[in-house]
């Protein structure tokens, strides 16, 4: 670390986890437009190289995206939250629910869902600060939690429809050329980003990730900064919620089934590490969008459309991608613990 | 002339062994011998280089220079697995068994043969427990779970382990810190019988009473260095912490300017039983060094812990500058002006991975940065102000804290503190691991700070640095402040307090 110091800064640029990151996302998306894309018989483009697919992309990823913002501060401290999909599907039905049943304004019912979102993230952060439960137990029991609530309210069948078209835009629409969620997205991510980077609260995730024994006797107020990342994450995975309603018109029980998964794939393969202190905004925000294209370009080149399998093929590759993401960042880890070792001889 | 038959050879002898740690010599070459049959005590102050010994007898720690002799065989590299293949047993303070296994499970663990696909006779093994803990005069279960255990009786399991071995060598460090007294007449019934049977026993221990009912020979470390052995009928109490306390303080302390000041902080009868820590009177005043001296383990960083908040105190009263404060926790003790500069470091004092620079503000983000928006500029050049002003040896500010010297770590963490501009500074351990031109750097910068105002503890172990710098010397044993002694004591006043000594007339 040290040596890298000396180096010129554009080398330190390049030698940068999230620059290496960019590259293959760069290159994974070129080839993807170079056999993805084909003209039809009337002379249209079609396929991965179109605009609207590359819309739909961003649409699509806006969700898994926006767990993952929700969960970089959650990671840097050292703690997961594998509840953050489940709180997703809850939110829609809380949110459906406010609206169709109990009559209220689009904007009141958006807020109080919000509310919900942030109480079950400080559900998660009261046990774990208050009781010392490991988040990795706490966030498995309202996983299941979150998720049945969802269920129980609409007894596992009512789905909510007919949101009026004013609510749609947000999900459906573009505004000044990109998605409406879109833009959604980018103001949460450059506010984490802020968070996380420039003041005060997201270095002291770090230091909690590092040691946490260390930052209470540094006098940091530990137990308040946990649980400020876990009702965070509550509150971005409603705004998530609202954005998965107004996009498919429908808020269900089962919306966001599995997202925590690639959420924190998107993470940990931006470069954060699990056992907390490393990694950085724009690197989850790679991640994201690595996965994304991945997913999306797939289902476009013609040798996987023929084998219908492009969600097997993604699962596959992406979880080829975390593990070779996991070993580049190992390897440096690895050299120096050879070195440590050649030198104790 | 006497001519009886000439002495056995010794079981274990060194002779001048050394082991260097970084810059830090713990033993500069040390002789020692043990004889079949003796208990052999091991007597020196905390940091005199016990452990090290031990560690290199029981081939944890290879020695740098010097040999190591056991039953007539010279050995270069002895290693844990060598060590205990000739016979040498180690029972340390804390008995190391699997506290969810019984007793003969981990007595079988400790003995038979290792051996993925072994089957195990279960009746065999019961057997074998039955006949080493009736050995040891040990009352127990071979079934009983270790973990319902007290503490002595995991010690037997221990002693049953190091006999069923064949060990000839058993080295037992503080094994009576947590015994009350009948347990421990019953332990050194069965060192007895070890004795009896020829095992050599190296005993470890800072109760001189002890020593005088079971050892029969004393060997006195200190700084490493091996100060005298002496069969203990020769030898007085008085005559032992003399040994031990040894030469004046040599090296060269900056001299106090102080002529008493305001009460900073004031203790009437503080405790918190979870701690340990009881009934702690005493009164620090702006510009004075209080010397905390004592046993490690005598309360000292307990009492730390609770005036920072870390274990609140649940009992009595604590006054800064005349008004009663109760921190509850470390971040409510910096905002009233506290701060404690923790004896571990690495684990508590400096964030390894993170920059010099961001592990100096830690503690003042709300003074520094009030509205929580970091001024990266406005902490890089404060932390060059610390770096230059305590001349802290490093790459820069962003070098990371776990690429310096424990020197230069130890000004990191005290310029953490110092940044927070507190009105009472806790040091605990301050030079401990610190090569001697930091140490003495770090002292001076102590004297600095007392002499501009600020009341300082300063808890150490180092007994001449106890007495080079405090002004007052508090002493601490068993959790309560025994003695208050001034500044300008002698080293076996100090001493005896912490041991629980009343020195007769005129020993020294």
């Amino acid at each position: 670390m040290i040596a890298a110091n000396n180096q010129p800064s554009w080398r330190r640029f390049l030698l940068r986890y999230e620059t290496l990151l960019l590259a293959v996302l760069v290159i994974e998306w070129l080839i993807f437009y170079h056999y993805g894309t084909s003209t039809n018989r009337r002379g249209h483009l079609v396929g991965f190289g179109t605009l609207d697919r590359q819309f739909d992309i961003l649409r699509h990823s806006c969700e898994i995206g926006l767990l993952a913002l929700a969960l970089t501060p959650v990671i840097l401290t050292a703690g997961i939250d594998l509840s953050v999909g489940s709180l997703l599907g809850l939110c829609a039905i809380v949110f459906g629910k406010l609206w169709h049943d109990g009559g209220l304004s689009i904007p009141l019912a958006a807020a109080l869902t919000l509310v919900v979102g942030a109480m079950g993230g400080g559900l998660n952060a009261g046990l774990i600060t208050a009781l010392r439960l490991p988040p990795l137990i706490v966030t498995l029991g309202t996983y299941s939690l979150f998720r049945g609530l969802a269920e129980a309210i609409t007894q596992g069948a009512v789905t909510y429809t007919d949101f009026p078209s004013g609510f749609l835009f947000l999900g459906q629409e573009r505004w000044n050329g990109l998605p409406m969620q879109a833009w959604l997205f980018l103001l949460m991510a450059v506010l984490v980003w802020i968070l996380v980077h420039r003041t005060t609260w997201g270095r002291s995730f770090r230091v909690i990730g590092f040691s946490p024994e260390g930052a209470r006797y540094a006098g940091l107020p530990v137990e308040r900064r946990v649980s400020i990342v876990y009702i965070l994450a509550g509150i971005i995975a409603a705004l998530a919620a609202l954005i998965y309603t107004a996009r498919l018109g429908q808020a269900k029980a089962d919306a966001g089934t599995g997202y925590e998964l690639f959420a924190i794939t998107a993470v940990v393969l931006g470069g954060t590490s699990i056992f907390g202190g490393r990694g950085s905004v724009t690197g989850t925000l790679l991640g994201v969008a690595a996965i994304a294209v991945l997913k999306n370009g797939l289902a476009c080149l013609p040798v996987v459309i023929r084998l219908n399998a492009a969600e097997e093929i993604s699962g596959l590759l992406t979880g080829a991608l975390l593990l070779v993401a996991l070993t580049g960042n190992a390897v440096p880890t690895f050299l120096n613990y050879l070195r440590a070792r050649r030198q104790a001889r | 002339m006497l001519s009886g038959p000439p002495p056995p050879p010794p079981l274990l002898t060194l002779r001048r062994a050394a082991k260097n740690f970084g810059g830090v010599r713990a033993l500069r070459g040390v002789d020692f011998d043990l004889q079949a049959g003796e208990v052999h005590a091991l007597l020196g102050e905390n940091g005199a280089g016990k452990s090290t010994l031990i560690k290199i007898i029981t081939g944890a720690h290879q020695p740098d220079a010097g040999e190591i002799i056991v039953a007539g065989r010279s050995l270069t590299g002895l290693t844990p697995s060598l060590a205990q293949q000739l016979g040498i047993a180690c029972i340390y303070q804390q008995p190391a068994l699997f506290p969810d296994l019984t007793v003969a499970e981990n007595i079988g663990l400790r003995l038979e043969p290792a051996g993925s696909m072994r089957r195990i006779n279960w009746s065999q093994r019961r057997q074998r427990a039955l006949e080493l803990l009736a050995r040891v005069g040990a009352n127990l279960s071979p079934e009983a779970e270790v973990r319902t255990l007290s503490m002595p009786e995991q010690q037997l399991v221990e002693i049953a382990c190091a006999v069923g071995a064949g060990a000839r060598i058993v080295v037992m460090d503080e094994p009576t810190a947590s015994l009350t007294s009948r347990e421990q007449d019953r332990l050194f019934t069965v060192v007895r019988e070890l004795r009896s049977s020829g095992v050599g026993i190296i005993y470890i221990s800072h109760r001189l009473d002890e020593i005088f009912t079971l050892a029969d020979r004393v060997t006195v470390l200190r700084d490493g260095e091996s100060v005298g052995t002496q069969p203990v009928s020769a030898i007085t109490h008085a005559g032992l912490i003399k040994l031990m306390v040894g030469r004046e303080v040599d090296q060269l302390y900056p001299p106090t300017e102080f002529t008493g000041g305001e009460i900073v902080l004031e203790l009437r009868n503080v405790g918190c039983a979870a701690a340990g820590v009881y009934n702690v009177s005493l009164a620090v005043r702006a510009g004075e060094v209080f010397g905390l001296a004592g046993l490690v383990g005598a309360g000292r960083s307990e009492l730390a812990r609770v005036l920072f908040g870390l274990t609140p105190a649940d009992r009595g009263e604590i006054l800064l500058c005349g008004k009663p404060i109760t921190p509850r926790s470390p971040a409510e003790a910096v905002a009233l002006g506290l701060a404690y500069v923790p004896e571990d470091r690495r684990r508590h004092g400096v964030v390894l991975e993170l920059p010099i620079d961001q592990n100096i503000t830690m503690a003042i983000h709300a003074r520094l940065f009030p509205t929580a928006w970091l001024k990266l500029g406005t902490e890089r050049k404060l932390a060059l102000d610390f770096i230059r002003d305590l001349a802290v040896k490093c790459a820069g500010p962003q070098a990371p804290g776990g690429s310096l010297s424990g020197g230069n770590q130890q000004k990191v963490s005290l310029a953490r503190w110092l940044a927070t501009q507190p009105k009472i500074l806790i040091l605990d351990e301050p030079t401990q691991g610190v090569d001697v031109g930091a140490k003495s750097e770090i002292h001076r910068i102590i004297r600095q700070l007392a002499k501009a105002g600020l009341a300082v503890i300063m808890i150490s172990s180092d007994l001449p640095e106890i007495l080079g710098m405090s002004d007052r010397i508090g002493v601490m044993r068993g959790g309560k402040l025994t003695t208050i002694l001034p500044g300008q004591s002698d080293a076996h006043a100090v001493m005896a307090a912490a041991l629980g000594q009343e020195l007769a007339k005129g020993a020294a």
